[in-house]
C-alpha cells in the first residue's frame, strides 16, 4: 500500500474551522467550555476532545496592516514516530498500512510516555487516561472515504492522498514543503508562508535526544549488560573459581583461640 | 567454642531482604515499561495497570529501605584506607586462583563501592521516579531526561546486581549465610574480613 499523507497549504486557509468542527462531529467529540483570550483562536490548545485546531498567528508591524497566518495543527503522522518508539505496549500506537499513526485505546496502558516521545507535543489523554489524537480517520480511509477534516475543507487547504503524488504536485506548483524528510518524512506536509518558527513548528523536528538515548543506546546496552554480566560471572566461576574457605583458615583459628 | 561469629543482626537482615524483595518487584514490574521486548512481564501482575501500581508501591519501599540500609552501614562503608586501595588495584584477587592477603574490614572495598553505588542509584531512581510518576505533570524536557536517567541507572543497577548476587552466593561460599542467619564461620571471617575478625575476637 502506498504511503498516504495530508498536504496542508496554509496559504489557502481562511480559518473557517470547518475541519475543526468536522473532526469533532465524525469522532463524536464533546464541545468544551473555553474562555476568550483576546484572539479569534479557540480553544487555545489541542485537548482530548480536539484532535485538530486552527492556530491563529497575528502579526502587526508599525504602520502596516494586520497579517494573519493560519495553520491546522494535529498529529503529524511521522514515519519515525517518537510516540510509537516510547510506547511500551505494542499495538497501542501503531502505523497503519497507509503509513499513518493510529491507536487502540484498549491496548493503551495509561503510562503517558507518548507525550514525551512526540516532538510536536500532540498526544492528549481522555478522562480514562487513555491516549487520544488525530488518527487520520483510519476508519474512514479503510472504507475509501476522505478524512472528515479534508472532506469538510472548502478551500482545498487540506488535501489527502498518495504522499508521492501530493509532493510531486506541490513541487510542480513551485511550493516548498515542510516535513518532507524530517523523521523519516512526516505524514502531514505543510506549505508555509513564513519560517516554521512563526508557526511554532520546530525547524528541524527530531525525536528528543534523551528519548533517543534511552531507546537506542541504554536499552540495547541494558540487555547486553545483563547477559554480559551473567556471562562474565559464569566464566569466572569455571576459570578462576569461587573463593572457597580452606581448611587452613579454620585450623589457624583454632590455633589462635 | 562455636565455629561461628555474628555478622549481621536481625534488623540488618530484615532491612536487607526488604531492599532485595522490593528490588525484584521493581525489576519485574518495570521491565514492561522499559521496553516493548519485555511487555510480557506484566502478565505476572495480572494486567499492565496493576504492574504499574506495584511499581509505584514498591518504589518508595525500596527507596526508604535502601536509605535505611545505607545509613545502618555507612560507618563501615564510606571510609577507604590503603588496604582498600590495594584491594581495588588487585580487583580483590578475583582475577587469579592464587591466594592474596589483603586485610579487609567488615566490608571489603568492593562491597563498600557497591554500597555507595547502590545508595546513589536509589537516590537517582527515586528522584527520577517521582518525576515519571505522572509524565505530564512536569516540563517535557525534565520528564524526558528523567526517563533516560531512570533507564540508565536501571541498566547499571542490573549489572551491579548480577555481580553482587554472584559474589555473595556461589562466588564466595559462606557469604550468604551471614545475610540469611546472621553468622559466618570464623574461617570465612579470617579469609574475607581479617581486620574485622581481629577486632571482634579482641572484643
Ligand atoms: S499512554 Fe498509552 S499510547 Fe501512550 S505510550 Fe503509554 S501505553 Fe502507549
Ligand atoms: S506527531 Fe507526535 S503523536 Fe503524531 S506520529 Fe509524530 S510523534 Fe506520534
Ligand atoms: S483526519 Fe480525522 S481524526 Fe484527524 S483531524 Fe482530520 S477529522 Fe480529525
Amino acid at each position: 500500500m502506498k504511503r498516504k499523507a495530508f498536504l496542508i497549504d496554509t496559504t489557502l486557509c481562511t480559518a473557517c474551522r470547518s475541519c475543526q468542527v468536522a473532526c469533532k462531529q465524525w469522532n463524536k467529540l464533546d464541545a468544551e467550555a473555553s474562555v476568550n483570550s483576546g484572539s479569534y483562536e479557540n480553544p487555545p490548545d489541542l485537548t482530548p476532545q480536539l484532535y485538530n485546531k486552527i492556530h491563529f498567528i497575528e502579526q502587526q508591524e508599525e504602520g502596516e496592516d494586520l497579517r494573519w497566518l493560519f495553520i491546522n495543527r494535529r498529529c503529524m503522522h511521522c514515519a519515525d514516530a517518537g510516540c510509537v518508539k516510547v510506547c511500551p505496549s505494542a499495538g497501542a500506537l501503531y502505523h497503519t498500512k497507509e503509513g499513518l499513526v493510529a491507536y487502540n485505546q484498549e491496548k493503551c496502558i495509561e503510562c503517558h510516555y507518548c507525550v514525551n516521545g512526540c516532538p510536536f507535543d500532540v498526544p492528549r489523554y481522555d478522562e480514562k487516561k487513555k491516549v487520544t489524537k488525530c488518527h487520520a480517520c483510519s476508519d474512514r480511509i479503510q472504507n475509501g472515504l476522505l478524512p472528515a477534516c479534508v472532506k469538510a475543507c472548502p478551500t482545498q487547504t487540506l488535501k489527502f492522498g498518495d504522499r508521492d503524488e501530493l509532493i510531486a504536485a506541490a513541487r510542480g506548483a513551485g511550493k516548498k514543503l515542510y516535513g518532507e524528510q524530517d523523521l523519516g518524512g512526516l505524514g502531514v506536509l505543510y506549505v508555509l508562508d513564513d519560517q516554521p518558527g512563526t508557526y511554532q513548528l520546530p525547524k528541524n523536528p527530531a525525536i528528543p535526544a534523551s528519548i533517543f538515548f534511552w531507546k537506542d543506546v541504554v536499552k540495547p546496552l541494558g540487555i547486553l549488560g545483563f547477559w554480559g554480566a551473567i556471562g562474565v560471572a559464569a566464566l569466572h566461576y569455571v576459570t578462576v573459581g569461587p573463593k572457597q574457605v580452606e581448611d587452613s583458615d579454620d585450623l589457624e583459628n583454632k590455633g589462635g583461640e | 567454642m562455636s565455629r561461628y561469629i555474628d555478622r549481621f543482626n536481625a534488623t540488618d537482615r530484615i532491612v536487607h531482604w526488604v531492599v532485595a524483595i522490593s528490588f525484584f518487584l521493581l525489576l519485574l514490574s518495570g521491565l514492561g515499561l522499559f521496553a516493548h521486548t519485555f511487555f510480557g512481564y506484566f502478565t505476572l501482575f495480572g494486567s499492565p495497570q496493576q504492574g504499574i501500581l506495584v511499581h509505584k508501591w514498591a518504589g518508595p519501599v525500596f527507596f526508604f529501605a535502601s536509605l535505611l540500609l545505607f545509613l545502618r552501614h555507612a560507618g563501615d562503608t564510606i571510609h577507604f584506607d590503603a588496604d582498600d586501595r590495594r584491594w581495588i588495584a588487585k580487583f580483590g584477587g578475583y582475577l587469579s586462583r592464587q591466594r592474596q592477603e589483603i586485610p579487609q574490614d567488615k566490608f571489603n572495598a568492593g562491597q563498600k563501592l557497591f554500597g555507595i553505588f547502590a545508595i546513589i542509584a536509589a537516590l537517582v531512581m527515586g528522584a527520577t521516579g517521582l518525576i515519571i510518576w505522572d509524565p505530564t505533570a512536569y516540563g517535557r524536557g525534565l520528564t524526558q531526561f528523567a526517563l533516560m536517567l531512570h533507564g540508565l541507572f536501571f541498566t547499571l543497577f542490573m549489572v551491579g546486581m548480577v555481580v553482587h548476587v554472584y559474589l555473595a552466593t556461589i562466588g564466595n561460599p559462606g557469604t550468604l549465610e551471614g545475610m540469611l542467619w546472621g553468622r559466618v564461620t570464623k574461617g570465612w571471617a579470617k579469609k574475607h574480613a581479617s581486620k574485622w575478625y581481629q577486632k571482634i575476637v579482641k572484643g
